[in-house]
């Protein structure tokens, strides 16, 4: 994650070259896959059959087993790999070119609004095109400054269609000693 | 063993009701489940597995993440869908957070029905809630359901 010193960063800037930026598109490592549809719904105790058994999905209407919806990002990426030696700096995962500067390089996600166009099948190769759709700042209880980025992307399978589409809004703030030291850098309670 | 599961049963469009209520589900959020949400999800971000690296963040402990989030509401609305029916929208807002030693409910209620060019579309109103900090998660779904006809 792009972390800049406040007296670096300027929303205007940072609005006009980052909102409405497209990424590269990104390519599944693996086809969709039976164990991480598995190990998804070992984590929420789902027991759907459309998505564990496969004889049941071969007799559903999909011919075959189908993945959540909400799995669309898992196969379109790369996963946890390469992996990297420990730590808390996670190697970042999505286009640099997208990666939105900020003061602060803690993060958390808020808000997501998913649409599900069409069933994500085994075997089927998912690719994505991520995008910034808007950046700005907003002041949260952790950190005054914080950074609010609203990321979309774009879910295709191995045919160009269109399977899904997210809208994830997060943000990036300080940790606590560096708000304390300097809560409002960005000068937003003088506006 | 042969993944052997229990079938989906079908709910059709005609039979649901304003205010009906999803079959919810509930359980505890053991050490294990911690484990869980970062094997199901894949989501190694410390914050959500490591207590000092949160603490540091400024929150009180380690959280669930959002892969974790909508995987439980997703369920709800594709176990609710059938065999036959189709998840088409899911939008969610992580308002606090779901924490170690949290008991969850996850529950839903039909608030809306109509039949469009998209079929017949039910909406649902979702929330992820615990025993800790009340509500959790606000979320919204949409699904389509076939007609008996």
């Amino acid at each position: 994650m792009a972390k800049v010193a406040p007296q670096d960063f300027d929303i205007d800037k940072v609005r006009a070259e980052y909102v409405g930026k497209l990424g590269q598109r990104s390519d599944g490592l693996y086809p969709v896959e039976h164990d991480p549809i598995r190990r998804h719904e070992h984590m929420c105790y789902g027991t759907n059959p459309l998505f564990l058994d496969p004889q049941y999905g071969s007799e559903s209407q999909y011919g075959q087993t189908i993945a959540p919806g909400v799995m669309a990002d898992y196969f379109a990426g790369d996963g946890t790999w390469p992996s990297w030696n420990g730590g808390h700096e996670i190697p970042s995962r999505g286009d640099p070119a997208l990666d939105v500067p900020a003061i602060g390089d803690r993060a958390i996600n808020l808000s997501t609004t998913w649409e599900f166009l069409r069933p994500i099948k085994v075997g089927d190769r998912l690719w994505s095109q991520p995008s910034v759709a808007d950046v700005f700042v907003k002041p949260i209880r952790l950190d005054p400054n914080a950074i609010w980025i609203v990321n979309e992307t774009r879910f295709y399978n191995q045919d160009d269609e269109l399977v899904a589409i997210s809208r994830n809004t997060g943000l990036r703030h300080r940790e606590p000693g560096e708000v304390e030291a300097s809560p409002d850098p960005l000068g937003l309670q003088e506006k | 063993m042969a993944v052997k599961l229990d079938p989906l049963p079908q709910t059709y469009f005609e039979d649901i009701e304003v205010g009906d209520k999803l079959p919810g589900f509930s359980y505890d959020l053991t050490w294990t489940e911690m484990v869980k949400q970062v094997s199901g999800s894949q989501d190694f971000y410390a914050v959500h597995h490591d207590p000092p690296f949160a603490q540091s963040g400024g929150h009180s402990g380690i959280f669930y993440n959002t892969g974790w989030t909508r995987a439980n509401l997703y369920r709800l609305l594709a176990d609710f869908a059938g065999p036959d029916g189709w998840v088409r929208k899911l939008h969610f807002e992580m308002r606090r957070m779901n924490m170690a030693d949290d008991t969850i409910v996850v529950s839903g209620e039909v608030v809306g029905k109509e039949q469009t060019e998209d079929g017949n579309v039910v909406e649902i109103e979702l929330s992820i809630e615990n025993d800790r900090e009340g509500m959790a998660t606000r979320a919204t779904g949409s699904v389509l359901l076939p007609s008996r006809g």
